[in-house]
C-alpha cells in the first residue's frame, strides 16, 4: 500500500504540475480546465457556502474528497495534497527527525484548528485568511512566483551561456528550441514580493527540520477541516496480537498519529493514511492489518473549548483591527484589478491568492503581479496590474477563465475588450512632447482600441532659435480608453512613463450582471 | 493657321507611329536588356501579384543566388488576424518564400520583433502557420541575438541590430501599406524597425532622420510592399474592418526609397509630405533617383 500511495503522490504531483504548465497561451480551456487542481481544496467549499449559502458543483473534486473523508480519514493529505508531496520530499532532503526528538511539538496539533475556526470568523465579516493557507493555494504560488521563474532562469541562461561556447552552440540550441517551444515559451517572469512568498514557502519547507510533516500537523487549516470530518472513520488500523511493541511504527509515524502508551491505536483526526506503519512492521510479525469497521472508536480532535473561546476573542480582534486602518485613496487607485473582477470588496473575499491569473498573464501582457500592502494586509498577494512592467493584452481574456474561485469572471473576448479596467492619464511634466516639444507618439501608436483613445493635436511651437515647428501632442478620450496599460508600458521615457493608468472609470462587474 | 495645322497633324502622325512602337518592339527589347526599377502589380490575387511582380523585375533568380541564406522580413508586428490589414499578408509572403527556394534559396528565415506578445502575434497574423507551410524557418527573436553596429549617422552613433538579419546573404523587406500617425505611413523603410533592438521607443522622437541613419545601414536586397489589403486610418494596429481598403496591389522594387514613394499613391501623399521617406531620398538612400525611377505598371484585372 505505502508504495502504491507513493506512486500515486507522484502522479497527482505530475497532473497538478501540468495543469499549471498549461495554464498559459494558447489555452484550451475546454479539455482540461487548469484551475481545476486548485478546485482539489477541500477548503474551497467551506468558504465558498459561508460566502453564497450554496454548493457549487464546480468544486466537485473537493465534495469528493470531503464526501470521502468521514469514511476513509485524511487520504487527501497522504495521498493527493501536492504541498505535501513536496513537503515528503523536502523532509528526506533535510533528514527530519523521528518522533522520539519531535514530539514535544505535539502541544501545537490545536493551531491548526485555531487557525480554521478563526479564518471561519474571518470569513463571516467577509476577510479572506483562508486562502493565504490554502495548501493548494501555497503549491501553486510557489510554482508560479517562484519555481518557474527561477527554472526558466536557469535553463535559459544555463543553455544560452553554453550556445557561446562554439562547438557546443548547435546542441545547445537543440535543446533550447524544443524547450522554449514546449516546457518554457514564455520569456524571463519578474515578479514583486518574490522574497516574501519566498520566505513563506521557505518557512513552510523549512519546519520540516523540526518533525516531518510540521505544516500538516500543526498549522494546515484544510488539514484541520479533515481532521475534524476524520474522528469516526471507518477505515482502521488494526495491530494484531503478534506485536512485540518495538515501536518503530510509533517513532516513524509522518503524523505522529500513533499514541506512545497504546500503539494499537489511532489518531484518526491525524493519521493521513500513508500506509508506512504497514511498511515498517518488521515482517516476522506482520502485526498490523487495515480493515473496515462498521463500529468505529472515536478519537477527539486536540482542540477544547477554551482554545475555541481563545481563538474567537483573537479573531474578533483581527476583524477589529482590520476595520480600522487607514484607506488611503492615493492607495486605492493604484490598485488595478483584472479585467472582470468582482467589486473590490466582494472580490478581495473570494481571492485565495493562488496566482494562477498573474501566471497566465505572464503568458500574455504580463501586467498582472502579486499585489504589496497598500492600506492594510489583505491587500496583500491580489492580483494587480502593474503597467509600467506589462500590459493587458487587448486579445486576451485568460485571467477569468482560469481564476478557481470566480473572483475574476470569465468574460468572453468582445465583452472584456469594453470593460475599462482603469484609465490613462498624461503626466504632462515628464510627456516628451509636453516636456520638449517634441514627437513621440509611441503610447498613440500602440494603444488597441480600434478607434483610438489616444489622440493628438498638432500645435506650431516656437523654439528657442525662432524657427517654428510643428509637434504632435496627444491626449486620452476617456470613453474610449479600456485601461489597458499598454501606453504606460512602451513609454519610451525610462523611469516614471509619461502616461499611468489608475482605477479611475474601472468597471468591476458581478455575475448576475454577466448573465 | 494651315501651317499650324500641318505641324498638329505630323506629330499626332509620328506619335501615332512610334507608341505602338515603343509598347511592343523597344519595349520588348528594353525589358530584355534591364528590368523596369520598380513595378506596380494591381488587381490581382496575393499569388498573381508576387509572381508577376518578380518575372517583371527579372525573375527572383536576379535577387537571390543558389545556396543563400534569405531574411525575408514581413510585419508581424501585432496581434491581428489577417484581415485587419495590420500585418503582411501570410499569402504574399508564402509566394515570396516559395518564390526563394525556386531560386535556390538555402534557406529562408521569418522573424520580426513585435509589439504585442510574439506568439499572439506569430499566431494570430497566420504568419507563423503559412511561411512554415511553404517551408520557412520561423522563429522568435532572442535577446541575446543582436549585435550592436557602428550606425556614424546625424542623429545615431551605434544601434543593436538582430544577428540572423546581419549574418543573411539576402534580405526581402515584404512591408504591409498602413497608414501611422506620426510617420503618416508605415512602408518599407519603417518596416526595418522590426530588426532593431534596444528602446525603439526612443527612436520616436526625430523619429524621420533617426530611422534613415539606422536604415542606411541595413538596406535589403528587395522591397515588396503588400498592398492586397491596404490600413488607412487608425493604424499602425486598426483593428476596425472599415478602415481597410482592398487595394489589390504589389509594389516591389531593389529600391527602398523608389518602392516607399511609389506606395504613397496609395494613400494619395506626395514624398514631400512624408519626411522620413524624403530625408531617406535626399541623404541618398536610393539606388535610382526616385523622380525619374523607371516604373512598370501591370494591372491584372
Amino acid at each position: 500500500m505505502a508504495k502504491l500511495r507513493r506512486i500515486v503522490q507522484v502522479l497527482f504531483l505530475l497532473f497538478f504540475i501540468l495543469l499549471f504548465i498549461k495554464a498559459r497561451y494558447p489555452y484550451d480551456e475546454v479539455k482540461l480546465p487548469s484551475d481545476l487542481g486548485l478546485r482539489f481544496s477541500p477548503l474551497i467549499p467551506l468558504f465558498d457556502f459561508i460566502d453564497s449559502w450554496s454548493l457549487s458543483l464546480r468544486y466537485w473534486p473537493a465534495l469528493i474528497i470531503l464526501f470521502l473523508t468521514p469514511f476513509l480519514g485524511r487520504f487527501f493529505c497522504g495521498w493527493i495534497c501536492p504541498l505535501g508531496t513536496t513537503i515528503d520530499i523536502n523532509s528526506k532532503i533535510l533528514k527530519s527527525p523521528s518522533n522520539k526528538i519531535s514530539k514535544k511539538w505535539q502541544k501545537l496539533r490545536f493551531f491548526k484548528y485555531a487557525l480554521l475556526v478563526s479564518f471561519i470568523i474571518l470569513a463571516f465579516f467577509s476577510i479572506n485568511g483562508w486562502g493565504y493557507f490554502d495548501p493548494l493555494s501555497i503549491f501553486n504560488r510557489a510554482l508560479s512566483i517562484l519555481l518557474y521563474p527561477l527554472a526558466t532562469l536557469l535553463v535559459e541562461n544555463g543553455l544560452l551561456a553554453l550556445s557561446d561556447i562554439p562547438f557546443l552552440e548547435d546542441a545547445a540550441y537543440g535543446i533550447y528550441d524544443p524547450f522554449k517551444n514546449h516546457i518554457m515559451p514564455e520569456g524571463q517572469a519578474f515578479y514583486q514580493h518574490v522574497f516574501w512568498i519566498g520566505l513563506f514557502f521557505a518557512f513552510i519547507l523549512g519546519l520540516e527540520k523540526l518533525s516531518r510533516r510540521f505544516w500538516c500537523r500543526n498549522i494546515c487549516p484544510a488539514g484541520a477541516l479533515l481532521g475534524f470530518l476524520s474522528q469516526f472513520r471507518f477505515y482502521e488500523r488494526i495491530v494484531g496480537p503478534a506485536c512485540p511493541v518495538c515501536n518503530k511504527c510509533q517513532v516513524e509515524c509522518k503524523m505522529n498519529a500513533i499514541p506512545e502508551d497504546d500503539i494499537s491505536l489511532t489518531n484518526k483526526a491525524e493519521c493521513i493514511e500513508c500506509f508506512s506503519c504497514g511498511e515498517v512492521c518488521p515482517p516476522k510479525y506482520k502485526a498490523i492489518s487495515y480493515r473496515w469497521r462498521w463500529k468505529p472508536y472515536h478519537s477527539p480532535v486536540d482542540y477544547n473549548r477554551r482554545q475555541f473561546l481563545k481563538t474567537s476573542a483573537g479573531s474578533a480582534a483581527a476583524v477589529g483591527l482590520l476595520s480600522i486602518g487607514l484607506v488611503n485613496k492615493d492607495e486605492n487607485d493604484k490598485m488595478i484589478r483584472p479585467p472582470g473582477s468582482l467589486p473590490e470588496d466582494e472580490f478581495r473575499d473570494r481571492c485565495i491568492r493562488c496566482m494562477e491569473c498573474v501566471r497566465i498573464c505572464e503568458s500574455n501582457g504580463g501586467c498582472l503581479q502579486p499585489d504589496r500592502i497598500h492600506n492594510d494586509i489583505t491587500d496583500l498577494w491580489l492580483p494587480v496590474a502593474v503597467m509600467r512592467s506589462g500590459y493587458c493584452e487587448y486579445n486576451c481574456n485568460l485571467c477569468g477563465q482560469v481564476c478557481p474561485t470566480e473572483a475574476i469572471l470569465p468574460l468572453v473576448l468582445e465583452d472584456k475588450k469594453k470593460v475599462p479596467m482603469g484609465l490613462a492619464h498624461f503626466d504632462k511634466n515628464v510627456c516628451i512632447p509636453y516636456a520638449r516639444n517634441e514627437d513621440c507618439l509611441v503610447c498613440e501608436e500602440h494603444c488597441p482600441t480600434s478607434d483610438k483613445a489616444i489622440k493628438f493635436d498638432i500645435r506650431e511651437v516656437v523654439l528657442p532659435d525662432g524657427s517654428v515647428k510643428k509637434v504632435k501632442y496627444p491626449y486620452v478620450v476617456k470613453d474610449l480608453c479600456i485601461g489597458c496599460g499598454i501606453c504606460e508600458d512602451k513609454c519610451p521615457l525610462i523611469g516614471k512613463p509619461g502616461i499611468f493608468v489608475n482605477t479611475e472609470n474601472q468597471r468591476r462587474l458581478t455575475k448576475t450582471q454577466l448573465a | 493657321m494651315k501651317r499650324r495645322y500641318f505641324i498638329k497633324t505630323i506629330t499626332a502622325g509620328s506619335a501615332a507611329a512610334v507608341l505602338p512602337l515603343s509598347l511592343t518592339g523597344i519595349g520588348k527589347l528594353y525589358a530584355q536588356k534591364a528590368p523596369p526599377d520598380a513595378v506596380w502589380v494591381s488587381n490581382g490575387e496575393p499569388n498573381d501579384l508576387v509572381a508577376r511582380a518578380l518575372k517583371e523585375l527579372g525573375g527572383m533568380s536576379r535577387f537571390i543566388s543558389k545556396g543563400d541564406v534569405v531574411v525575408v522580413k514581413p510585419n508581424i508586428g501585432w496581434d491581428r488576424n489577417p484581415s485587419l490589414a495590420a500585418t503582411t499578408n501570410p499569402d504574399v509572403l508564402a509566394a515570396v518564400i516559395k518564390l526563394c527556394y525556386e531560386a535556390g534559396a538555402k534557406e529562408v528565415k521569418v522573424f520580426d520583433r513585435t509589439c504585442n506578445e510574439p506568439r499572439r502575434c506569430y499566431n494570430n497574423s497566420k504568419i507563423e502557420e503559412t511561411a512554415k507551410k511553404a517551408g520557412a524557418n520561423v522563429s522568435q527573436m532572442r535577446n541575446n541575438k543582436y549585435r550592436e553596429i557602428k550606425i556614424d549617422g546625424r542623429m545615431i552613433d551605434s544601434w543593436e541590430i538582430y544577428e540572423e538579419y546581419l549574418d543573411a546573404d539576402k534580405v526581402i523587406n515584404l512591408p504591409i501599406a498602413k497608414h501611422h500617425s506620426l510617420s503618416k505611413v508605415t512602408l518599407g523603410l519603417k518596416n526595418l524597425m522590426g530588426v532593431m533592438g534596444g528602446n525603439r521607443g526612443s527612436l520616436h522622437s526625430n523619429f524621420s532622420q533617426k530611422i534613415v541613419d539606422i536604415d542606411r545601414k541595413i538596406l535589403p536586397t528587395l522591397n515588396i510592399i503588400d498592398a492586397y489589403r491596404t490600413l488607412v486610418a487608425n493604424g499602425p494596429q486598426g483593428g476596425n474592418p472599415d478602415h481597410v481598403k482592398l487595394t489589390k496591389t504589389l509594389i516591389a522594387s531593389p529600391c527602398i526609397v523608389t518602392a516607399d514613394k511609389l506606395a504613397l499613391e496609395l494613400f494619395g501623399h506626395t514624398i514631400n509630405q512624408v519626411e522620413h521617406i524624403r530625408l531617406a531620398a535626399e541623404q541618398g538612400l536610393a539606388k535610382y533617383d526616385p523622380d525619374k525611377a523607371n516604373v512598370k505598371r501591370v494591372n491584372l484585372g
